[in-house]
């Protein structure tokens, strides 16, 4: 992987964040609100599965509209992410908090890309309540830790 | 001195608020706790404004959703408040000149008043949203301000470490 983070270091991109005072900051601000929406709608979607949205309410409706937003925020935060990763690489692929984050980055995407998605759109009564709380709950904690071990990479990457 | 000034070094000099801010976890650990409780909170209200604006749910009555998300945006509201004074008082000189946590205080209370004016005239007409086209161009102009203005806050808040203006 070491060639893969030094070629991430030499981009021109990751020289131009570093020579510049406001880049680097002003991208982790934004990316910060682009996580902020996405955890906004992660969580809506999560409540929804684990019984706290209206009654009678389709989750069906919910989880569909709640992808959009998931997607385009998505979007934002890997445009955000990528070019502090690629300014930082080779301090970043020695941090122990980076590496967890990237983990569980893509179990999470994983779970929600199959199993949480699937869940979300199934028909209300087809699979026991327990299911669908117990995926939400598994959503929610995921997301967390994920945006929890970012957070923490600045104190103790 | 100025008082104010006097009552931070007061604040800064307890005991308390010292091994804070000496301690390796003091610090880090309540902002993470703080940043936690604030993407929930400001995630679930910039999902209402999205509501508000027309841009997402909107096959779901507004009524119904402000009304289930509203104890879940206080439920983190309260904690993300007071980690937040906590974070304030363990280093109060640091933070009281800069620009940006100003900002972020002025931001707070215009997203406060922008709610609060919501609540009190827009929102006890809330039956009436899906058909008086008056009320639903006041809900999405609060929607649109309080988008506007929560996107400023926590923009300003992650800027805080960077005082480029001394």
């Amino acid at each position: 992987m070491l060639p893969f983070f030094q070629w991430c270091d030499g981009l021109a991109m990751s020289q131009a964040y570093r020579d510049s005072t406001y880049l680097f900051p002003l991208t982790q601000a934004l990316h910060i609100l682009a996580v902020t929406v996405f955890v906004g709608a992660v969580v809506i979607g999560d409540m929804w599965m684990l019984g706290w949205g209206p009654v009678g309410q389709s989750r069906t409706s919910i989880a569909r509209s709640a992808q959009r937003v998931l997607l385009w925020a998505g979007l934002a935060v890997l445009v955000t992410g990528i070019p502090q990763f690629t300014t930082n690489a080779l301090t970043y692929q020695r941090s122990w908090l980076f590496v967890l984050k990237m983990y569980l980055l893509a179990v999470t995407l994983v779970f929600t890309a199959t199993v949480r998605w699937r869940v979300s759109i199934a028909e209300e009564g087809r699979l026991p309540s327990w299911v669908t709380r117990a995926v939400g709950a598994v959503s929610l904690s995921l997301w967390m830790a994920v945006t929890i071990s970012g957070r923490l990479i600045t104190y103790y990457g | 001195m100025p008082s104010i000034v006097r009552t931070f070094a007061w604040l800064e000099g307890l005991g308390w608020t010292t091994a804070l801010r000496e301690s390796p976890y003091g610090y880090p650990l309540i902002e993470t706790s703080h940043v936690a409780c604030i993407v929930v909170f400001a995630g679930l209200v910039i999902m209402m404004d999205l509501r508000l604006v027309g841009l997402a749910f909107t096959n779901a009555p507004l009524a119904q959703i402000q009304r289930r998300l509203f104890p879940w945006q206080m439920a983190t509201f309260v904690p993300s408040t007071a980690t937040g004074i906590l974070l304030f008082c363990v280093d109060p000189l640091r933070y009281y000149r800069n620009v940006f946590f100003l900002a972020k205080l002025v931001l707070l209370v215009l997203a406060g008043l922008n709610a609060l004016a919501f609540h009190l005239k827009t929102y006890r007409r809330a039956d009436r949203w899906d058909e008086d086209s008056q009320v639903t161009a006041l809900a999405r102009f609060a929607g649109a301000a309080s988008l506007l203005l929560w996107s400023a806050t926590i923009i300003s808040s992650r800027l805080i470490p960077n005082n480029w203006f001394k």
